[in-house]
């Protein structure tokens, strides 16, 4: 084992030592409730993630009327789910066909739709996908696994500071007698952002 | 190094109930970010997805969590210096 590795068991990184002093001042000026970041970090870790959206998409392919509920207002209709808050507070469902493919991007930052999908993916966030998916998304969705008839028209929805999108995936068949939690356990994340189908 | 790096994690079984963060400082700062939202901006977020979107153009390829702080820096960096809040 080298010295090293006995001298600095768990180094501080700068980004650390400035988040630790960021969290020092709001305390101090007494921005944050006891107990906060451990509520916040719980939740989104166990509480606020894909599986929430899964429930949506899977009460949408369970029910026409909801269905129609949430492409007409999608906020309402998924906090019919129980499901809101930030970064939820208008949100937009748009519904892959077999002739129109919805994919969803933020050019400027990372906004996306906490509420059902928890925290964006890594990918996300990074300049490439924020780029290349309004320039050239066909190429991109090909090269992220997600091939798409060559008639298919892809609608790219980039966020902003008041709309956050969901897309509605197309129910896969040979799933009639499936329940609604069944349903759900076929939804994944990339699928309601739009860069995969099921 | 390829520009699509991180789109290779699309390879990795991702289902449902993943884990958000990959460090506690990235929850911690994501609290801060909530925690000033709702207590010195009334909830409203624009203020900090401004700065967010800021820090995210000054340096592209720096890794999100970190701009997430330095937005979360300039934002309390407006704030009046004293305020009962």
């Amino acid at each position: 084992m080298s010295e090293e590795n006995h001298h600095h068991p768990a180094a501080v990184s700068p980004v650390e030592r400035r988040v630790a002093a960021l969290e020092a001042l709001l305390t101090e000026r007494g921005l944050v409730p006891d107990g906060f970041i451990e509520e916040i970090t719980h939740r989104y870790e166990s509480e606020i993630g894909p599986m929430n959206g899964a429930k949506v998409v899977a009460r949408a392919w369970a029910d026409p009327a909801y269905k129609e509920r949430l492409l007409t207002d999608g906020t309402a209709a998924i906090a019919e789910l129980g499901f809101g808050g930030a970064e939820g507070d208008h949100m937009v469902v748009v519904e892959n066909t077999p002739a129109i493919h919805n994919v969803v991007v933020c050019t400027l930052c990372s906004c996306y739709p906490w509420p059902v999908l928890g925290l964006p993916p890594a990918w996300y966030k990074d300049p490439p996908y924020r780029a290349r998916m309004v320039r050239e998304p066909r190429a991109l969705l090909a090269e992220m696994g997600c091939e798409l008839p060559g008639n298919a028209e892809i609608r790219v929805w980039d966020s902003s500071a008041e709309v956050r999108y969901l897309v509605l995936p197309e129910r896969p068949s040979g799933n009639e007698d499936m329940t609604e939690a069944e349903l759900a356990g076929l939804v994944t994340r990339d699928s309601m952002i739009g860069v995969a189908r099921l | 190094m390829s520009t699509t790096l991180s789109l290779s994690e699309l390879d990795l079984p991702r289902r449902n109930g993943e884990l958000a963060f990959d460090a506690p400082w990235q929850s911690t700062v994501l609290a801060l970010a909530a925690a000033v939202v709702d207590h010195a901006f009334g909830g409203d977020r624009e203020p900090f997805r401004q700065q967010l979107i800021k820090a995210v153009a000054a340096e592209p390829d720096r890794p999100y969590w970190e701009s997430w702080t330095a937005a979360l820096e300039a934002l309390v960096e407006s704030l009046p210096e004293q305020r009962n809040w």
